[in-house]
């Protein structure tokens, strides 16, 4: 009882705190840019080739501005906002228009939650496993080998790194797709030889993405159990005669791993803002590239579509490492 | 900016493989005489064309062995499937092909294999061609009202027939409801719209409007027809997604992708029922995919495995591509490669509201203070056609507007004050070209009518001793460095707005810009945003490498297109979107010349280039924008499985698949099988 007047319920309303400073901000900030959505789909429009005559232009802007919503005041524009959002409903993009924010999402989303969920936990995984004994048996031959590739691996930009894959294992050794999620023509089934088409498109940018993140795992977890491995309840162990594994295992890496669950929990909050870069190089589709150009179009809608969701997984995703940190860390108590 | 750093890291993985492209350069070029196959299936007539071989490029139309290629694209027979780039890349609404409201991305083939326009304009022939339309439009006297006839033997792909009630559906809907791009236009100028029987439709106009049709003529883009018979059960035609989409043309969807990355499309089983079979015959692939990639790398990789056919590329990647493919070839088989025939003209747009530039001797002076060599070798090697108007030097422009108009540009004065003058047209500047063309190792033709065609008829002197003194006469002067100064003595910046696609010719055109006015003493920078349109639009800038005028149609003679956008009624404030042209300029000399073309029949050819030389005149005279070069296109074809492409040596149609006539050139590609 004490855990949940003292602790659960001001955790829970900072959480919701949070959550509405945050979706007012993505509301007002937008606003706050140079780009209007009404003049930024007109310039498409003409940049795209369409001839808007120009006699009838200024009713066009008017039409727009009607059938985006933006009629109204910013006031009443909010209300309008947090009255759909109740309903799960962030109305349509404009940019995209008519279709909803939310379908635009629902399309997106699945790429990039299968994506960026199984590559950030593989990485961590491969990661901290690898680094923690590499940090524990640093002087070793092996450790040293991991630790010169990584030095190697981890300060290649991204892009090159994704793109020097893409042309050895697409191109010089044509054994996987140049881009795309599925085959031309592949519609979507509940089959094998679907998931099968859908792990081949997917192996590239994952095997990226899993190699560079590993690589930045290995090197903060090593760096992290060296420097356990000094603390004095370390060095009573070893001369307390435990073997090396149980130190290893039970001491150190279990120590080691407090500040890399944090950064996975954050890690994990914020794959809702997809992986740009990792989209471009592949062709891959996910949330990177429809929130890159949500914002360089002024996308209100969409915009805060994919903001909130982020924010809502980021906000979540602390609130359940603080609830459930006790079990990784007994110092911790709520009371 | 992230963005541009993206590119930027792009172009450099890009130019990792061009590696083989950058050997000593011998090309040959030669004029031949050759047969072209033109409009129809037995129409041939010989013409003249330039045929350049650049050595150093191993391009060869010998394809690679077949068995390297996959015989199974995705789930289509790779023989039997056109896969081609998507020029506007992914596809953001992929469920919608409601192309009536707002952008649907319809070059993701609804307007080049999908739909067929009333007529379309192929500006590689210079022909109108008619699709949904039997003939031209015929006006009254006063151009109050225009008779379309109509097209008979034409089928929607779900077969049901197409009448004129289609055409009179579609403009009672589109005036009907607000929210279509097309209702505000129709509804200020249609009063009107019946069928006189089912191949006729006649409009009565609400004011005189001798260019009304031209709402039906595709253009990269036009007013589409409505099936009637769909579109008549819908509650709602603004959020109808029309899916799947039925058209009048010859390929009906396939399938897509719910990502946006790639469209698939599938030759009607009664194709004889479009325009194009009617007019062309049997369209050749049986299935054709248009496909996005999220950069060009991708691209390039794609066509080097043969999983491409036809895509847009750089000018780094068009290299890149021909360097590496062996089977790979470009518009133009040697030296400049590039498809340079594009109605479009590109330069430099000046803010004409905002001062200085709201000066004509100041932006005389700027234009002044180019050396167009060195530009346009800056810029795009020196593979640009300049024009000394602001129309594209291109298809019948030089012959009915710009050598009629050599004489005046010859005797045009600029007035430099205290009696000095100086005449600008130099005859000689694509001269300039040519040598620097030769300088960089490519043999050009010595044909006079070949390097006119290739580099233009003439553009202006290099005369930064005439800028200075424009500029002085108006009060500007230099500091102890050498930098200019602004009449009250502040440095002179300019901020040269561009895309930030390095690629595009807007960023070319304002890095060269950048590059000569900095040598001429001016603090000039490059201001490059992925917000560059809107920004022109609402005159946030003070010189862009937006084109320097509307782009014309590309066929026919009037440039009613291009002047209408310096009408006066269309400026608008700073900070409000134009809807004129971006220079946001206007003269009441135009305006009367706008009136003119307003009331002139566009088809009496002869009156029409009058008003038009007119108004070519004034925009020289006042110069809101700098005409550089024409549009340059970076075409490169596999033909790995496909061949017949309309090239540089056989320009039997416009050679882009993305334009709507690239319909009329399906049934006269080849497969390499036979």
């Amino acid at each position: 009882m004490a855990f949940i007047k003292g602790y659960l319920i001001p955790r829970l309303i900072q959480y919701i705190l949070v959550i509405f400073l945050g979706l007012t901000a993505v509301f007002i900030i937008p606003r706050l840019t140079p780009t209007d959505p009404v003049n930024r789909t007109i310039a498409q429009l003409r940049s795209m080739g369409s001839y808007l005559d120009p006699a009838s232009m200024n009713a066009f802007i008017d039409d727009l501005n009607e059938l985006y919503g933006l009629k109204g005041s910013p006031l009443e524009q909010y209300g309008a906002f947090w009255k759909r959002l109740f309903r799960g409903d962030f109305g349509v993009s404009f940019f995209q228009f008519p279709t909803p924010v939310n379908q635009l999402i629902k399309t997106a989303l699945p790429w990039t939650l299968g994506m960026l969920l199984m590559t950030t936990i593989i990485a961590w995984i491969f990661g901290n496993i690898i680094g923690g004994l590499a940090g524990y048996f640093s002087r070793s031959k092996w450790s040293r080998v991991i630790d010169f590739i990584t030095m190697i691996i981890r300060p290649i930009p991204y892009y090159i790194f994704a793109f020097a894959l893409l042309i050895l294992l697409a191109y010089i050794i044509p054994i996987f797709p140049v881009s795309g999620g599925t085959d031309i023509g592949r519609q979507f089934a509940l089959s094998l030889s679907y998931l099968l088409d859908v792990l081949r498109h997917a192996f590239l940018p994952a095997l990226s993405l899993v190699l560079i993140g590993s690589a930045v795992w290995f090197q903060t977890m090593k760096l992290v159990v060296q420097n356990v491995n000094a603390e004095d309840f370390v060095q009573y162990a070893k001369f307390g005669g435990l073997r090396d594994r149980r130190i290893a295992s039970k001491y150190v890496i279990r120590n080691a791993m407090l500040p890399q669950i944090t950064s996975l929990a954050l890690s994990l909050g914020q794959i809702f803002s997809g992986a740009l870069i990792t989209e471009i190089v592949y062709s891959y589709p996910g949330l990177g590239m429809l929130l890159y150009n949500a914002i360089i179009t002024g996308d209100y809608n969409l915009i805060m579509g994919i903001t909130a969701l982020s924010i809502v997984g980021i906000t979540t995703a602390i609130l359940l490492l603080d609830l459930l940190y006790p079990l990784f860390d007994p110092r911790v108590r709520f009371v | 900016m992230r963005k541009s750093m993206l590119f930027m890291m792009s172009v450099l993985v890009v130019l990792s493989l061009i590696l083989g492209a950058c050997g000593t350069a011998t090309p040959i070029t030669v004029i031949e005489t050759v047969e072209v196959v033109k409009e129809g299936k037995t129409v041939i007539e010989t013409v003249e064309v330039i045929k350049t071989v650049e050595v150093s490029v191993e391009v060869t139309a010998t394809p690679i062995p077949r068995e390297e290629a996959p015989l199974v694209l995705g789930t289509f027979p790779r023989e039997q499937t056109l896969i081609l780039g998507e020029l506007t890349g992914r596809v953001g609404t992929p469920s919608n092909f409601n192309e009536w409201v707002g952008w649907k991305s319809r070059d993701r083939g609804m307007q080049q294999l999908a739909n067929e326009p009333l007529w379309s304009i192929d500006f590689a022939t210079g022909e109108i061609i008619p699709g949904l339309a039997s003939g031209d439009p015929i006006y009254n006297a006063d151009f109050t009202q225009v008779t379309i006839p109509l097209r008979q033997g034409v089928a929607w792909s779900d077969g049901e027939p197409f009448t004129s009630a289609d055409v009179v559906y579609t403009v009672e809907t589109l005036i009907a409801k607000e929210g279509f791009n097309a209702h505000n236009f129709m509804a200020d100028n249609v009063a009107k719209v019946s069928a006189l029987d089912d191949s006729t439709v006649v409009f009565d106009l609400k004011q005189a409007n001798s260019r009304f049709h031209t709402t039906f003529l595709d253009r990269w883009g036009c007013t589409w027809i409505m099936p009637k018979h769909i579109f008549e059960t819908i509650e709602d035609p603004i959020t109808f997604e029309f899916n799947p989409f039925v058209g009048t043309g010859p390929y009906k969807l396939n399938s897509y992708d719910p990502n946006g990355f790639w469209t698939a499309w599938e030759k009607r089983a009664d194709w004889d029922k479009s325009p194009t079979g009617i007019l062309y015959g049997e369209p050749k692939p049986q299935y054709i995919v248009y496909q996005a990639f999220a950069n060009e790398g991708a691209k390039i990789l794609a066509q080097l495995t043969h999983q491409l056919d036809e895509v847009d590329l750089s000018a780094e990647g068009l290299k890149a591509a021909l360097a590496q493919g062996k089977s790979i070839r470009a518009y133009q088989a040697g030296y400049p490669w590039v498809v340079n025939n594009d109605p479009a003209l590109t330069g430099l747009t000046f803010n004409t509201a905002t001062p200085p530039y709201d000066n004509v001797d100041v932006r005389w002076a700027l234009l002044l203070a180019i050396d167009i060599a060195e530009y346009e070798g800056q810029a795009v090697d020196g593979a640009g056609t300049l024009s000394p108007v602001h129309i594209p030097s291109l298809g019948a422009y030089p012959k009915d507007y710009i050598a009629p108009m050599e004489t005046w540009l010859s005797d045009f004065t600029l007035d430099l004050g205290n009696g000095e003058t100086f005449k600008p047209y130099d005859t000689d500047a694509p001269q300039r070209i040519v040598e620097y063309a030769k300088g960089r190792g490519y043999v050009v033709s010595d044909n006079p009518a070949a390097q006119d065609q290739a580099f233009g008829l003439g553009w202006y002197k290099y005369s930064p001793e005439t800028a200075e003194k424009l500029l002085v006469k108006n009060g500007f002067s230099k500091n102890a460095d050498g930098q200019w100064l602004l009449p009250d003595k502040s440095v002179w910046r300019i901020e040269v707005l561009s895309r930030t696609d390095t690629s595009h010719l807007s960023f070319k055109n304002a890095a060269a810009a950048v590059q000569q006015w900095k040598q001429f003493g001016i603090d000039a920078v490059q201001v490059p945003s992925d917000n560059s349109s809107e920004l022109a639009y609402v005159g946030d800038f003070d010189v862009s490498g937006e084109w320097p005028a509307q782009e014309p149609w590309g066929a026919g003679a009037d440039l009613y297109r291009v002047l209408d956008f310096y009408n006066s009624a269309y400026i608008e404030s700073l900070g409000s979107i134009t809807t004129g042209h971006t220079s946001r300029w206007s003269s009441s000399e135009m305006d009367a010349v706008i009136q003119q073309l307003r009331e002139t029949d566009p088809s009496n050819t002869e009156e029409v280039i009058a008003k038009g030389i007119e108004g070519l005149k004034i925009l020289v005279q006042q110069m809101p924008g700098i005409p550089t070069f024409g549009y340059i296109g970076f075409v490169t074809y596999d033909e790995t499985y496909w061949t017949n492409w309309p090239t540089a040596e056989n320009p039997y149609s416009q050679p882009y698949v993305h334009w709507g006539p690239f319909k009329y050139t399906t049934p006269f590609l080849e497969t390499v099988g036979g």
